[in-house]
């Protein structure tokens, strides 16, 4: 598509449901024979059902899953959401201003990345209006998450159309393991940060918690030393309360937030005044064990948000998301099935240069989904998916997937996987337009017969702890892309005319080299062949569709000091990105902390040791430099 | 995918179901409990004075829990506890508990277990028990399942009569942390 279309829309989306499948539960993979190199929160978080292999556990799942912990997040220093997510070696983690980031994986990132499905327990956060996830009004007590499965490649058949190239899964404790309360205060010269939660019992099988948190995100600067007006202050509240057990547990969580930019000024001679983002959500979970083995789960929720950004547009949506899963045990099978019903209702003002035409819409999505696990033999295991769903764009998209593992020995797994993906059109694709500030010509159309993205995705695997305390895991991927997004020259109309392959590597390795020293790394590789379609008259090429690294490797160590003192160092290496040109950099973080008391962690956070500031994404003439960083942080568990 | 490719997937699921999934739970259970007992000794300090020598074993008494006791010695076989070899002893009932850094009592023997705590009450012996309602009678650290997950609540206030000193890493991700009578 032309290049305008990503600058000026900055973000729209489509849609897709459905959260965590049985298969996925619990541990990393390492086998069960090593639970003591887990942490104390993995050991506490893995269900008794799931080591025992009746369950399945991420060690045997045919995937590429990385999972963080809530100890890694700790460790990191990450305070917020997309810097945690830098710690998964399979994501590509950009940061674009103070609030904004690209998030993708395997390629196709920018700041309205389209093929990465991202669920906060449960809830899916993008917007339907480009099938992509603003960051910026992303948030949850990082204290309070239990862990983030990140899986790279293909998820549709289990969540729906738009886990194309991923599926990032925030999964929040229980209320039941948050008990008490904490309180952490931090600040440096990037940003202030204070959260607060506390938890209770609920008569005799309940237990809730509820939490605030208030951040203050300095600005960042261009290049040339002027600033940029990112600046943001942010509130966000919520609670969670869970009732039951194993047997039949009910969930209830809400959050409610509100945050605004700095005033931006004048931007093409109009003041454009402020970003401000509001929301709210709930959500309600039903599940249920039956004495025949069977797993119920019943999840629904309401999700409003509000945008007003004057110079790209500015939504309001609300969406209503109901989805069943029904897992059944029988004997060689597991199967899964289920379905699910979505309505979006959005109303878009236009803002300086871009709208929709409609400005409202009503939305609906159906599906119905089956998965059958089977044990072939005691090491080698299919599973056959399929998904079928139901968009008003392009009617019924179907989702299969095929993926077999082989236990090749009791401490290592080969896997591979053959599915189709798929991105069903958003508002975006079809029916945003794009002008020149006050004119009414239209220099974009989104696409009338704007149709999905295609891919047919081939990946192999292999997952192994060759010795005590070192695990790695190793995948391929290949992907034969067809009818992604163009453009044309202005007028422009959105188009499916471009087509290609994508292929790339993905690699981690995790050794516990001494008892209190465990060190970590990883490495993607990406290599995209994507070219214009016979007939095109696309000027950009497929670079509008993202702007990836060739790779990206990371070194990470944590250190026990003393018993009570932590001294984590992070290394990452990014390659440069080609259009616009982003050069590649180094990027040194460190957190020392401290126990200062059985209730208190004191702990210092050094982003960007070794270099004043480096740009993560964007034009030169206009993007951020991310600054070298200092955070200092208190944190009270009475 | 066709109508046939489905009905073919869902006539795949006519077999019978199996029953193990007790056992392997329960052996779930002994493992993780296993690695817990383990990883706990990386978040108590002990006073000098619990070991014999400088170059005492770390030792590890296990009551009523073979299970345990076997897979925390497959556990500890290439590991050390704060620089130490471990051992790990299946002890008998009436057998002497002097000298032990950490006590398994397994099952829950309501008043067998109290007095074996008092026997060790004071010494710097971590009591770790797997029953409910066991903090009063003195036991430090206590595993309970909630929602097919081990959990623990821990009492500090015991363990501090015996000179230990948990941290705070540990008693965050405690499920409870009890309040002893001061």
């Amino acid at each position: 598509m032309t290049a305008s279309l990503g600058v000026t829309a900055r973000r729209a989306a489509a849609a897709a449901l459905l959260s965590l499948a049985a298969g996925i539960a619990a541990a990393q993979s390492r086998s069960a024979g090593d639970l003591a190199d887990l942490s104390l929160e993995e050991l506490g978080n893995i269900e008794v059902t799931s080591v025992s292999g009746h369950a399945e556990s991420l060690s045997t799942a045919a995937a590429s899953v990385f999972v963080i912990t809530a100890d890694d997040i700790r460790r990191s220093g990450a305070t917020s959401l997309p810097e945690a997510l830098r710690l998964a070696p399979n994501l590509q983690v950009a940061r674009a201003d103070s609030g904004q980031y690209a998030i993708s994986a395997r390629g196709f990132n920018s700041t309205i990345a389209n093929k990465l499905l991202v669920l906060i327990d449960g809830r899916t956060v993008y917007t339907p209006l480009f099938s992509g996830v603003f960051w910026d009004m992303q948030d949850v007590m990082l204290e309070d998450v239990e862990r983030i499965e990140v899986i790279s490649g293909p998820g549709g058949t289990i969540w729906g159309t738009n886990a194309v190239n991923g599926v990032i899964n925030v999964i929040t404790r229980p209320a039941g393991a948050t008990q008490g309360d904490l309180a952490s205060a931090g600040g440096g010269d990037r940003e202030l940060r204070a959260a607060m939660r506390h938890g209770g019992a609920l008569g005799s099988d309940g237990h809730f918690r509820i939490y605030g948190k208030a951040d203050r995100l300095q600005n960042t600067m261009r290049a040339n030393g002027s600033a940029v007006a990112d600046g943001w202050d942010r509130t966000q509240a919520g609670f969670r309360a869970d009732w039951g057990g194993a047997g039949s547990a009910f969930t209830l969580q809400g959050d409610a937030y509100s945050a605004k930019s700095e005033q931006r000024g004048v931007v093409l001679g109009t003041d454009v005044g402020r970003v401000e983002v509001s929301g709210m959500n709930l959500l309600a979970r039903w599940t249920r064990r039956f004495a025949s083995g069977s797993d119920l789960r019943v999840q629904a929720y309401y999700d409003h948000t509000d945008r007003e950004d004057f110079a790209a547009f500015r939504p309001k949506v609300d969406i209503f998301d109901l989805e069943i899963q029904h897992a059944v045990p029988l004997g060689r099978h597991k199967l899964l099935w289920g379905g699910g019903y979505r309505h979006a209702h959005d109303e878009v003002l236009d803002g300086l240069v871009a709208g929709f035409v409609p400005p409202s819409k009503d939305l609906d999505w159906v599906n119905v989904f089956a998965q059958d696990e089977i044990e072939l033999n005691r090491r080698l295991s299919l599973t056959l998916s399929v998904k079928l769903e139901r968009n008003d764009y392009t009617g019924t998209e179907s989702l299969p997937s095929a993926r077999l593992a082989w236990t090749v020995s009791s401490s290592s797994l080969l896997w591979g996987a053959a599915s189709r993906a798929v991105r069903a059109p958003a508002r975006l694709d079809r029916e945003i337009f794009i002008f020149p500030p006050s004119s009414a010509i239209r220099i974009v159309n989104g696409g009338p017969d704007f149709v999905s993205e295609v891919a047919n995705v081939y990946e192999v695997g292999y997952r192994a702890q060759p010795a005590r305390g070192f695990t790695y895991s190793l995948a391929v991927f290949h992907y034969d892309w067809d009818r992604l997004r163009s453009g044309q020259p202005p007028p422009a109309v959105i188009q499916n005319m471009i087509e290609g392959k994508v292929y790339g590597m993905e690699a981690w390795a995790a050794w516990q080299a001494a008892p209190s020293w465990r060190l970590s790394g990883g490495l993607t590789t990406l290599r995209k062949d994507l070219h214009l379609k016979p007939g095109s008259t696309d000027p950009t090429g497929p670079s509008a569709l993202g702007n990836d690294p060739e790779y990206l490797w990371t070194l990470r160590s944590s250190h026990n000091l003393a018993p009570r003192q932590e001294l984590d160092i992070l290394l990452r290496r990014v390659g440069e990105l080609p259009v616009p040109a982003v050069p590649a950099y180094i990027a040194v973080d460190a957190r020392y902390a401290w126990q200062a008391r059985r209730d208190v962690e004191l702990s210092l956070t050094l982003q960007n040791l070794f270099d004043p500031a480096h740009p993560e994404f964007g034009a030169a003439a206009t993007r951020s430099e991310i600054a070298r960083s200092a955070f200092f942080k208190v944190r009270w568990t009475p | 995918m066709r109508p046939w490719a489905l009905a073919i997937l869902f006539a795949l699921c006519l077999a019978p179901p199996c029953a193990q999934a007790q056992e392997e739970a329960r052996a779930a259970e002994v493992r993780i409990k296993a690695a817990f007992l383990y990883k706990f000794c990386d978040y108590v300090e002990w006073p000098p004075a619990a070991f014999a020598r400088p170059d005492s074993p770390f030792v590890i008494g296990v009551l009523a829990a073979d299970a345990i006791a076997d897979e925390l010695a497959r556990v500890v076989e290439h590991r050390t506890i704060h620089g130490r070899g471990v051992s790990v002893r299946k002890l008998k009932r009436g057998a002497p508990l002097a000298g032990l850094q950490m006590l398994f009592v397994g099952g829950a023997d309501g008043t067998r277990l109290a007095e074996l705590i008092a026997a060790v009450k004071g010494q710097p012996t971590l009591v770790v028990t797997e029953s409910e309602g066991v903090h009063a009678a003195g036991s430090m650290i206590n595993f309970i399942l909630v929602d097919d997950k081990v959990r623990f609540d821990i009492a500090p206030q015991p363990a501090e009569s015996g000179n230990l000193r948990i941290s705070a890493r540990l008693l965050a991700v405690a499920r409870k942390v009890l309040a002893g009578p001061s």
